[in-house]
């Protein structure tokens, strides 16, 4: 019950786009498209659902404080966690490049869809930050696993959402400073308003 | 020769090798300083609860003369040591960690106020709970009639800005200064943020306070976060005031 | 991700160029505006929106996107003959983590109420992709000197704009900036705060606006 009120909170109340603004840049780059948004969008998903739980486990046996201590007593007081910064980012990018390895062996027609976007997730903030949230809301292994993928859905929901309402634009008449990122910027701003009637729920 | 597998591997081994030990130099070079800082925090904020804190004010002074700290458990009596008998400084109790343990297994630190006469003038109790979005921390200062309040503060993670944090905020924090948190029976009523805000000022009873408009979530987390530590720390209460 | 996608490679041995020739005042100034980081390139927005609330921290923020894009330019350019090709983007992540922790671990120990404000946004810094973005797109091909006039111009670049829209939602959403209570001052005490402006909602709409105005000056239409 507790993992489902944490899954529909991270989907729709701290929604990582509408409530934390992570992952813009992507969110903005390939939103044209509804069709290269859903590529996207599963990529992420499925990033953060293997990010969060691996980033989970270094953190809890290898950077926190006395996390060594497997290790022996010795290492008992030994902090790590001023490496959690270079230590996160090069999981995601061994995660990253790893994913993109074994779907090209196992699947190339996955590979051919989702392969162009599985290196700009790298450095996608929405993936980093949710491993830092991770840490700071203090999550087990297993509301780590349900975080990351609810993060995911989340965001995935916002860039299908925005994709759709832009590929609509095209046939409106938007002044020319305002084409664009402009007009983006604004539609984002009134689908963040709608997010926010979520605030509060609970189940 | 740039490209092959060697000359990647030894230069990644020498480019870890040296971002580590950069790393490593400024984490232990600043290390002192930043607990030092972390302290400075915790007994800012204890503080805060009774008195106001300029900046500039040597905080770490006023704490040693002013404030006795002790650690009782759930049944009110005093704990000198932690299970490992290791002697338990009251200010390192997380209160974050304890609250994940079950209430009467946990470590509840008590901060007493001296006054100018070195009496002690008040009983400050660290509280913790849930808000809308995350946790919801602060102190809670009884005068020593136990039954009187002195000062609050509340600080959060991540409350709505502008809405659910202005929990942390001075204003809405002198509002709870003379509220009352036991009827003349002696039973705990505790003290609550009303709904809404602008409510009148004759409406408010001794164990009410103006609510805070569109935060109503972030209120009922205060509400229960006073009234749930209170109950805690109820049999360490009654055994100071017999 | 970049609209910019080819810097013009240096010519070869120049004769001995002014430390702040025409050529380089460009590198500083055409971020400022005609080739703003966030407003026409659209890169590191992330940080740009979540910190901007208050001035302050908004301030401290820009000092620290200032602080790593330059130095990371530097290194990345003094080294950039020697990093293999293979693994270039890793190395450049973890000098870009390197430097991020430094300011992470400066900031908690010298300045820890901002520390605690900014929190997670401090560690998000690695993924601005305008850092990743000048490091790809110049560090890798130019001088050291070059370098770090390009990091400053996009550094100030990104600094203004967020400092702009940090202006704008403390201004309306508090009534003050930098803490120091503005209406109040002019003899406005019943100021209404607007609350769209602490959301996050704010944000976009500024800088969707502020978007607007500086396409509608400098005439760029985005197709």
């Amino acid at each position: 019950m507790e993992l489902l009120s944490l899954g529909v909170r991270s989907i729709f109340v701290e929604n990582m786009v509408f409530a934390y603004f992570l992952g813009m840049c992507s969110y903005l780059a390939v939103s044209k498209k509804v069709s290269t948004a859903v590529g996207l969008g599963f990529a992420v998903i499925f990033v953060l659902t293997i990010t969060v739980p691996a980033n989970w486990l270094i953190k809890e046996f290898v950077l926190k404080e006395g996390a060594l201590s497997w290790l022996g007593a010795g290492y008992a007081d030994v902090d790590l966690s001023f490496l959690q910064f270079i230590m996160f980012i090069a999981i995601i990018a061994a995660m990253v490049q790893l994913v993109e390895m074994i779907i090209e062996k196992v699947s190339p027609a996955l590979y051919g869809s989702l392969g162009i976007f599985l290196p700009l997730i790298a450095v996608n903030c929405a993936i980093l930050g949710s491993s830092l949230f991770m840490v700071q809301k203090d999550l087990n292994l297993v509301e780590s696993t349900v975080y990351g993928f609810s993060s995911g859905i989340g965001w995935f929901l916002a860039i299908i959402a925005l994709a759709a309402i832009r590929e609509r634009l095209k046939y409106s008449n938007v002044p020319d400073g305002l084409k664009g990122l402009g007009i983006t910027m604004l539609i984002t701003g009134l689908m963040g308003l709608a997010f926010q009637s979520f605030i509060g729920i609970a189940i | 020769m740039r490209q092959s597998n060697t000359y990647i591997i030894i230069f990644s081994i020498i480019t870890t090798i040296i971002l580590g030990g950069l790393l490593s130099l400024t984490s232990v070079g600043l290390a002192e300083r930043q607990q030092i800082q972390v302290e400075l925090d915790t007994k800012k904020s204890i503080l805060r609860a009774v008195m106001d804190i300029q900046k500039g004010d040597d905080v770490l002074g006023i704490y040693g003369d002013r404030i006795e700290s002790l650690v009782v458990d759930h049944q009110g009596t005093r704990v000198e040591n932690d299970s490992e008998g290791v002697p338990l400084i009251a200010e390192n109790v997380s209160i974050e960690k304890n609250f994940k343990l079950d209430p009467e297994e946990r470590l509840y630190p008590v901060f007493q106020f001296k006054g100018d006469n070195g009496e002690i003038d008040a009983y400050i109790l660290p509280i913790y709970g849930n808000g809308l979005w995350d946790v919801i921390w602060g102190y809670l200062a009884l005068d020593k009639d136990l039954n009187t309040i002195k000062g609050v503060v509340f600080d959060h993670r991540g409350e709505t800005p502008g809405l659910g944090a202005r929990i942390s905020e001075k204003d809405i924090q002198s509002r709870f200064v003379e509220k009352q948190l036991y009827d003349q029976a002696g039973q705990l009523i505790s003290v609550s943020m009303l709904k809404g805000e602008g409510n009148p000022p004759e409406s408010l009873g001794v164990h009410s306070v103006d609510g805070l408009a569109g935060a109503t979530i972030t209120a009922r987390g205060v509400n229960n976060m006073i009234k749930d530590y209170l109950s805690y720390y109820e049999n360490y209460l009654k055994k100071i005031s017999s | 991700m970049s609209t910019e996608t080819l810097e013009q490679p240096i010519v070869k041995k120049e004769k001995s160029e002014g430390l702040m020739s025409k050529r380089r005042r460009k590198f500083i100034s055409d971020p400022l505006n005609d080739d703003n980081p966030i407003t026409v390139q659209v890169l590191g927005i992330c940080s740009a929106l979540a910190i901007t609330l208050k001035m302050e921290p908004t301030m401290v923020m820009s000092i620290a996107v200032l602080f790593v894009i330059v130095f990371s330019n530097l290194i990345i350019s003094v080294f950039r003959n020697l990093i293999p090709n293979r693994v270039r983007i890793i190395v450049q992540l973890a000098i870009i983590a390197t430097l991020v922790t430094l300011v992470n671990e400066v900031l908690k120990a010298y300045y820890y109420d901002m520390y605690k404000v900014l929190s997670v946004y401090v560690g998000l810094i690695i993924t601005n992709c305008i850092i990743m973005g000048r490091l790809e797109a110049f560090a890798m091909g130019n001088k050291a000197w070059d370098s770090i006039l390009d990091g400053f111009g996009s550094g100030f670049g990104y600094a203004w704009i967020i400092l702009a829209v940090a202006f704008f939602r403390e201004l309306f959403g508090f009534g003050s900036l930098f803490g120091f209570e503005v209406f109040e001052a002019i003899g406005i005490s019943n100021f209404p705060n607007n609350g769209l402006m602490v959301t996050p909602i704010g944000a976009f709409m500024i800088l969707g606006i502020i978007i607007w105005i500086q396409r509608t000056k400098t005439g760029y239409v985005e197709h």
